[in-house]
C-alpha cells in the first residue's frame, strides 16, 4: 500500500499533557477510519494530518512532503473540521464558490464545482440561502462540500454525519464508500462506530494518545487470542447441539436463551468451531447463526477496556 | 492551468481572501456603529450651519471647526478607534468563530490572507472615512458661500491623505497586536489614549508616538489647544512620510511572520 | 403499554419556584470574572484614589494649614467618585461589555430560559455582575472613606451639616453604577463579540464626550454637557457635592431626565435583543 499520509513517531504534546505519543503509521488509498473515546487524541492526529499543528517530536508527511507549512498540500487535501462554524451572512453558494476562488479556480469553475459539490450532498435546491437559516444537517452537508468541491485526492473528515438524518448518513456513507473505491485516501474520525463500520473495514484505533490497534477489523479481532469469540445458534434441539459442542477443548462455555431457542457458545477458536459444527447442524435443526462481537464495537471495547 | 506544486500566487490569494473578507466587514452592525462614529461630524457642520443661521454667533471660525474635527476628533479618536476596532479583529474574529480553519486549509501562503484581510480594512474604514471628511469639509467651508473654497480644496486633499495615513499607519500597528496578544483590547486603548499623549511633550519622546508625525503633516491649529500649544512640534513632513510609511511596513511585515509561524487550536 | 395516551396531565412539580431566580447567574458569572488575576489587578488599582484621598485627610489632619491648599470637606467625595468613573468605565469593559455578546454568539441564552427562569430573571442576573463590580470601586470606597474621615478628621466632619455626604455618596454612586451597566449591557446585547461590545462601550462613552467637547468649544454653553453620559453624570456629581465645573453645571434635573432616559432606552434594547430565538431571513 502506498502511503499518502505517514506518521514517523510523531507527538504532540501541550504543555504538560500529551495528546499524540509515539504514533507511528501509514494511511494509503481507501478509506480509514479513526475511532477512539473523546480525548483520545483523535482531533489532534488529523490536525497533524491536515498541517494545522507541527508535531512537537517526529514527522508527519503528507503526499510526501512535510504537512506542516505546506499550504500547496492543500490542492489535492480536502478537510471537513468538526466545528460547527461558518461566515454565517453568506449563502451555500458564496461560501463555496469563496473557498474555491481561494484553491486558484477560475470564476466558471468555481462555479461549477460548486453546484457540482452542493449536489453531491443534495443542497442545490438551498444554495442561495443564507447558512446561518441552514439545520444542523445542513450546515453540515455545506462543510462536507467544501472539502469536496476541489476533487482532492485526500480527504480528512472530522465526524462528517454529525447532526445528520438518516437518509443523508446512509448517502455520505455511500459517498465515502464510492471515494474509496476510486482510490481516494479518505481518513473519517467518527464515535459513531457502526457508520464507520458501515463505511469501511480498515481503521486506527487510538486511546491515550497512542494506538492500540490498526488494520482490518476482523483481523484485529482474530489476534484477540485471550478474548473468547462469542457465537450464537438459533436450532429446533439446542440440548443435542449443546451435547455435540461441550467436549470441544476450544469451546469456554455454553449459555441456554430464556426459552431454550438459542444456544450462546463462547470460544476460543471460532473457525474450528464453524467446523465441528457442520455436522452437528443438520440433525439440530440450526436455522440462523452469528457472532455478537464480531464487529467494531466490542473489539472497540475489549481493547479500551482491557 | 493550476499549479498544484505550488500555493496560489500571492496576489491572487490575497484578492481573494479580500473579496471574501469585505463581505462580511462591508455589512455588519460593527460598520453601521463606524459609519455613525466617523460621520458625527457631519451632524457637527449641520449643527453649525443650522445655529449660525439663527445667528448664534459660535466662537470659533467654521476653518477653526473643521481643524478640531480633524485633529482632534478624527486623528486622536475615531481614526485609531476605528483600526482598533477592525485591525486587532482581523485574525481573531476568524479564531473566535472557528472559521480559520477554512482559509488555513486552502493552497494559500498565510501572509496572502492577512494581506486581504487588511486591505478589506483598508478599504472599508476609508470607505467610511473619506465621504464623511469630505461632506464635513463642504458643510462648513460654505456656511459664508464659496468664497475661499478654492484655496482650503489643497487643504482637504492633504487631510484626506494624512487620514488614509493614518487608518494604514494604526491598522498595521493593530494587526500586529491583534496577531501577537491575546487580548490587544487593553493595550490599544492604552496606547491610543495613554502612550501617544507623550506626542504633547517637548523633547524627542514625540517622536515615540504617531500622533506627532500625522500631526506634522496637518496644518491645522485649533483655536485653543492650551498647554500643549506650546509643545506641540511640527516635523519635517519628509521624515513624517518615512517613519510612518517604515512603521506600516514593519508592522505588517512582523504580524506576517507571526502569523505564518503560529498554530491555531480551534476546539469546540 | 407502548403508546401513551396524550390526555392532559398536570405538571407534578416538585417544590415552589425560588423567588430569587437572578442570583445564581450573577453569582456565578462574577466567580469566573474574579477568578482572573489581571481584573482583580484592576479592581485594586481602582481603590488607588481613595488611599490617596486619605492621605489627605490624614496630612489636613495632621497640618491643618494644608487645608487651605489641599480642601478637606464633603467635596472631596464628589472628587473622590470623579476619578472612580475613570476606574468604572474599565471595569464595565472588561467586567460587563461581553456578558450577554457571549451568550449571543454561543446560543447559551436559550440553555439559560430552557430554566425556570424569565428574560427578567436573565437581565436582572447579568445587570448584577457589572453593577457589583462598579459598586465595589464607588459606593464601597466613598462610604468607607467617609467611615475614615468620621474617625480621623472629626472636627472637620461630624456636623449635622455634612450629614448629606453619605446619601450623596450614595446615590451619586448607585446612579454611575447603574447607568454604567445598562448601558454596557444594551451595547453587548447589540452584538456577538466581545471586542466589538467592548470597544463599542468604549467608543460610545468617549465619543459623546468627545463630541461634547467640541460643542463647547464652540458656544461654551453648560448644556452641550446634556450630549455626553459622562457629563451628566458629573453633573449630578456637581449638584450633589457642590463640585466647581462650569462646563457641566446644568440642573440636576435635565441630566438626571437625559439619564433615565438612556436607561430606559438601553432596557428596550435588551428586551429585542435577549430572545430565545433569533430568526435568519
Amino acid at each position: 500500500m502506498s502511503a499518502t499520509l505517514e506518521f514517523v513517531r510523531a507527538s504532540r504534546w501541550y504543555g504538560q499533557v500529551i495528546a499524540l505519543n509515539d504514533v507511528t503509521t501509514t494511511i494509503g488509498p481507501g478509506v480509514t477510519g479513526l475511532l477512539g473515546p473523546n480525548g483520545a487524541g483523535k482531533s489532534t492526529f488529523l490536525k497533524l494530518a491536515a498541517g494545522q499543528l507541527a508535531p512537537s517530536q517526529g514527522e508527519v508527511r503528507m503526499l510526501g512532503q512535510p504537512a506542516w507549512g505546506s499550504p500547496e498540500l492543500f490542492h489535492r487535501v480536502g478537510v471537513c473540521p468538526e466545528a460547527d462554524a461558518f461566515w454565517e451572512q453568506l449563502t451555500g453558494l458564496q461560501f463555496l464558490l469563496g473557498l474555491l476562488r481561494l484553491t486558484g479556480y477560475d470564476e466558471a469553475e468555481c462555479r461549477q464545482r460548486a453546484e457540482n459539490a452542493l449536489h453531491e450532498v443534495a443542497l442545490l435546491d438551498a444554495k442561495d440561502r443564507k447558512i446561518g437559516g441552514y439545520s444542523k444537517g445542513m450546515r453540515q452537508r455545506v462543510k462536507l462540500a467544501q472539502a469536496l468541491a476541489h476533487e482532492p485526492e485526500v480527504l480528512l473528515l472530522d465526524e462528517p454525519v454529525s447532526g445528520m438524518d438518516p437518509v443523508n448518513r446512509r448517502r455520505v456513507v455511500d459517498l465515502v464508500r464510492r471515494l474509496g473505491r476510486a482510490g481516494r485516501t479518505v481518513v473519517v474520525s467518527s464515535h459513531i462506530l457502526h457508520e464507520v463500520e458501515a463505511m469501511t473495514r480498515r481503521v486506527l484505533l487510538i486511546h491515550n494518545g497512542r494506538i492500540l490497534a490498526e488494520g482490518d477489523v476482523r483481523e484485529i479481532r482474530d489476534l484477540m487470542d485471550e478474548h473468547p469469540h462469542t457465537v450464537a445458534l438459533r436450532a429446533r434441539d439446542t440440548r443435542a447441539l449443546a451435547r455435540a459442542v461441550v467436549g470441544l477443548p476450544h469451546v469456554i462455555s455454553l449459555t441456554f436463551g430464556a426459552e431454550g431457542e438459542w444456544l450462546t457458545v463462547q470460544t476460543a477458536k471460532p473457525d474450528e468451531l464453524y467446523g465441528n459444527l457442520a455436522a452437528a447442524a443438520e440433525e439440530a435443526g440450526v436455522s440462523e447463526m452469528y457472532s455478537p462481537d464480531e464487529n467494531l464495537e466490542s473489539v472497540f471495547r475489549y481493547l479500551v477496556a482491557g | 492551468m493550476r499549479d498544484t506544486s505550488r500555493p496560489v500566487p500571492f496576489a491572487r490569494a490575497a484578492r481573494a481572501v479580500f473579496d471574501l473578507a469585505l463581505e462580511g466587514m462591508v455589512w455588519s452592525r460593527r460598520s453601521l456603529f463606524m459609519a455613525v462614529l466617523l460621520g458625527l461630524p457631519i451632524v457637527f457642520a449641520i449643527v453649525y450651519r443650522v445655529v449660525l443661521a439663527t445667528h448664534i454667533p459660535p466662537r470659533v471660525t467654521p476653518f477653526d471647526l473643521y481643524g478640531l474635527l480633524v485633529v482632534p476628533y478624527y486623528l486622536r479618536f475615531a481614526v485609531p478607534l476605528a483600526a482598533l476596532f477592525y485591525a486587532t479583529a482581523l485574525i481573531a474574529d476568524e479564531v473566535e468563530g472557528k472559521t480559520l480553519t477554512y482559509l488555513l486549509t486552502r493552497p494559500i501562503r498565510r501572509e496572502g490572507i492577512l494581506a486581504g484581510k487588511f486591505a478589506a480594512y483598508v478599504v472599508t474604514t476609508l470607505s467610511l472615512a473619506m465621504p464623511a471628511v469630505i461632506v464635513t469639509f463642504f458643510a462648513l467651508m460654505t456656511v459664508r458661500g464659496r468664497t475661499g473654497l478654492g484655496a482650503a480644496v489643497p487643504d482637504l486633499l492633504r487631510d484626506l491623505g494624512v487620514l488614509a495615513l493614518a487608518l494604514l499607519a494604526y491598522g498595521a500597528l493593530f494587526t500586529l497586536m491583534g496577531v501577537l496578544l491575546k487580548r490587544p483590547l487593553i493595550p490599544g486603548l492604552l496606547f491610543v489614549f495613554v502612550w501617544e499623549l507623550l506626542a504633547n511633550l517637548p523633547g524627542y519622546l514625540p517622536r515615540l508616538t504617531l500622533t506627532a508625525y500625522l500631526r506634522s503633516l496637518v496644518r491645522h491649529r485649533p483655536a485653543e489647544e492650551g498647554l500643549s500649544e506650546i509643545f506641540g512640534q511640527v516635523l519635517p513632513a519628509a521624515l513624517c512620510l518615512e517613519v510612518l510609511a517604515g512603521a506600516v511596513i514593519v508592522s505588517l511585515a512582523a504580524a506576517a511572520w507571526i502569523f505564518s509561524t503560529r498554530e491555531y487550536v480551534m476546539d469546540q | 403499554m407502548p403508546i401513551y395516551e396524550q390526555t392532559y396531565r398536570r405538571h407534578e412539580a416538585r417544590g415552589p419556584l425560588r423567588r430569587v431566580r437572578f442570583w445564581p447567574i450573577t453569582r456565578e458569572a462574577l466567580r469566573l470574572i474574579l477568578a482572573r488575576r489581571w481584573f482583580l489587578a484592576l479592581l485594586v488599582a481602582a481603590w488607588l484614589p481613595f488611599v490617596v484621598e486619605v492621605i489627605r485627610i490624614y496630612v489636613v489632619t495632621r497640618f491643618p494649614e494644608a487645608n487651605r491648599i489641599l480642601p478637606v470637606d464633603g467635596r472631596l467625595f464628589g472628587e473622590l467618585l470623579g476619578w472612580q468613573a475613570f476606574f468604572t468605565m474599565f471595569i464595565t469593559i472588561f467586567g460587563g461589555a461581553g456578558l450577554v455578546a457571549n451568550d449571543l454568539r454561543t446560543g447559551a441564552i436559550l440553555v439559560y430560559l430552557s430554566r425556570p427562569l424569565t428574560r427578567r430573571d436573565y437581565v436582572v442576573g447579568k445587570l448584577g455582575v457589572p453593577l457589583l463590580l462598579n459598586l465595589s470601586a464607588t459606593l464601597a470606597p466613598g462610604l468607607l472613606l467617609y467611615a475614615v474621615a468620621l474617625a480621623l478628621a472629626p472636627d472637620l466632619f461630624w456636623k449635622w451639616d455634612l450629614a448629606w455626604i453619605a446619601p450623596a455618596v450614595v446615590v451619586q454612586s448607585l446612579t454611575v453604577s447603574m447607568v454604567m451597566s445598562l448601558v454596557a449591557l444594551a451595547v453587548s446585547s447589540l452584538s456577538r463579540s466581545v471586542r466589538v461590545a467592548g470597544l463599542g462601550f468604549f467608543g460610545l462613552l468617549i465619543g459623546l464626550e468627545v463630541a461634547r467637547g467640541i460643542l463647547y468649544a464652540l458656544y461654551r454653553r453648560p448644556e452641550t454637557a446634556l450630549l455626553s453620559l459622562q457629563a451628566d453624570l458629573r453633573s449630578l456629581g456637581v449638584t450633589l457635592f457642590g463640585l466647581a465645573d462650569r462646563s457641566v453645571n446644568v440642573p440636576w434635573a435635565y441630566a438626571a431626565a437625559m439619564l433615565a432616559a438612556v436607561s430606559i432606552g438601553c432596557l428596550l434594547v435588551l428586551r429585542s435583543r435577549v430572545r430565545a430565538v433569533e430568526i435568519v431571513q
